[in-house]
């Protein structure tokens, strides 16, 4: 278990390091995204900020926010707040620190390292990027020097891709994996997307249905039905216990924790022997369940834990059930 | 809004424009032909849903910004609420924007919400919960993008009221016209 802590340990920063690299410069990169910081000079305005809670906001599906969204925030408000582009603030200003890896920016390498490694099936082939460089925009390889990032709203498109490709890697790690430096759980899935959980669902339903020897079509749509509307009725139990998280992050959250799930269809895909794969959805029903109980717990009264988590389990027993069933 | 391109300019990003309408046509392209080549539901699914999946971050992070100047996104602030973030450039980069581009978004950005939602009422008549499930997936994609896009247009009720003078001045002085040249 050292061992292995001290391996993610490592590997965190390596991504880390190499994250910073490939990012244009004023670009914090950590496990958890940092919001970066650094003033831009492109003119921005915010005309409207909408604050809603949880509870009134319209349901707007399928968020994929991209870190240039945080960027732009960030550029936003230093924008408004400070003159002289020539420091670099650390993250906008009442914000906890959000990483225990400390990061400063750096200015912009241009990178020759390959994107941090791929979970198999989680992440598509991104569209080709329309053009390297934006015909509005400044260019990304002019460094002015440490204190004047590009502008994020002007950034190639690539740049945009990688990084949300990173952030379902990072979101990945974060959820699922055994990490002894991940803060407070509530926090942690701050940055959260729906491309994963997306994936992660299609790929479910893509398993199960090449398993399924008949009725291939009827088992991906239940499949697909179950988990989709499984994880709002989950989010919404949660809310209505009174707990305290976000409706799309939790839908993040639960998407993400069937990451192993995944694994384990497809390992029973592979190998038709019953025993086995009791065994793997066992191991894997277990490894998700580990996966979501922090999230879930923390969000709600302690009284309330029991009530908010034993949907989830169930519902992950079906998904379990589903894939021994299937032949 | 007109129903024809503003004249006299060309697009200012034409690679942009052509990936803004390149999934929406595919998506809705696929959806309709793939009944003819493919048996199997699952594959028109999840090849219509990632094309419109696509498509909804195309026109989100990359030809909102790009070809009109808008963006929006979500944020989790630090007491844990979430906070909408709406914003468009100032009136100088705006009034830059290429007025071609522009007419090329908001056209084809209603134009496929409106044939998913016949899309959805045809296969509504047919009763075939299937395919509405992808339809509707689609629908809640555009018009979540539509929505958002709309909330940045700072100008957007001036505009429409703007419309709305216009064509109420133009009826006017064309009557008058009228009247005078029968005179």
């Amino acid at each position: 278990m050292y061992i292995q802590d001290t391996l993610n340990n490592e590997f965190y920063n390596v991504l880390n390091i190499r994250s910073k690299k490939s990012l244009p410069s004023g670009h914090k990169q950590s496990i958890v995204f940092l919001s970066k910081s650094p003033p831009h000079l492109s003119p921005i305005r915010t005309i409207t900020t909408a604050k809603m809670s949880y509870n009134e906001r319209d349901t707007v599906p399928l968020n994929q926010s991209s870190q240039s969204d945080i960027d732009e925030i960030e550029n936003l408000i230093n924008y408004t707040v400070q003159s002289g582009p020539a420091t670099v603030l650390p993250a906008r200003p009442p914000s906890p620190p959000r990483a225990s890896i400390p990061v400063s920016s750096s200015p912009f390498i241009p990178s020759n390292l390959p994107p941090p490694s791929q979970k198999p099936p989680s992440v598509p082939a991104a569209p080709p990027p329309p053009s390297n460089r934006n015909t509005n925009g400044q260019q990304q390889s002019n460094i002015t020097g440490f204190g004047s990032p590009p502008n994020t709203l002007t950034e190639p498109v690539w740049d945009t891709v990688k990084r949300d490709l990173s952030r379902i890697v990072s979101n990945l790690k974060l959820v699922v994996f055994p990490n002894p430096f991940r803060e407070d759980p509530g926090k942690a899935l701050r940055d959260w997307d729906l491309w994963g959980p997306f994936f992660f669902i299609v790929f479910l339903g893509l398993t199960l249905s090449w398993s399924a020897s008949v009725k291939k079509s009827e088992v991906f749509a239940v499949a697909f039905a179950l988990l989709a509307t499984g994880a709002i009725i989950l989010t919404l139990n949660v809310l209505l216990l009174g707990g305290h998280i976000i409706f799309f992050q939790s839908l993040s959250l639960l998407g993400y924790c069937l990451f192993p799930l995944d694994v384990g269809a497809l390992i029973c895909m592979l190998k038709d022997n019953v025993v086995l794969k009791i065994v793997v959805v066992c191991v894997t029903l277990a490894w998700s369940s580990w996966a979501a109980y922090p999230f879930i717990s923390m969000a709600v009264n302690p009284r309330r834990k029991a009530l908010a988590l034993y949907p989830v389990l169930l519902m992950y027993v079906s998904v379990g059930f589903l894939i021994i069933a299937i032949d | 809004m007109d129903l024809n391109p503003p004249p006299g300019e060309n697009y200012a990003n034409p690679r942009i424009c052509f990936f803004h309408v390149l999934f929406k046509a595919g998506a809705l392209a696929f959806y309709i032909l793939s009944a003819l080549f493919f048996d199997s539901f699952v594959i028109i699914f999840v090849v219509t849903v990632l094309l419109s999946a696509l498509d909804f971050w195309v026109v989100k992070n990359v030809s909102g910004r790009i070809l009109v100047g808008l963006r929006w996104w979500n944020e989790i602030d630090d007491n844990g609420e979430s906070v909408w973030k709406f914003e468009c450039l100032d009136q100088e980069s705006l009034a830059r924007m290429n007025k071609k581009d522009s007419w090329l978004f908001w056209w084809t950005l209603y134009l496929t919400a409106v044939v998913w939602i016949f899309f959805g009422i045809f296969s509504l008549i047919r009763f075939q919960a299937d395919y509405l499930l992808v339809v509707g997936v689609c629908l809640t994609l555009s018009i979540a993008n539509i929505v958002g896009f709309t909330k940045c247009r700072k100008d957007a009720k001036k505009q429409i009221q703007q419309f709305a003078s216009q064509t109420i001045a133009n009826r006017f002085s064309s009557t008058i016209q009228s009247a005078f040249s029968v005179v």
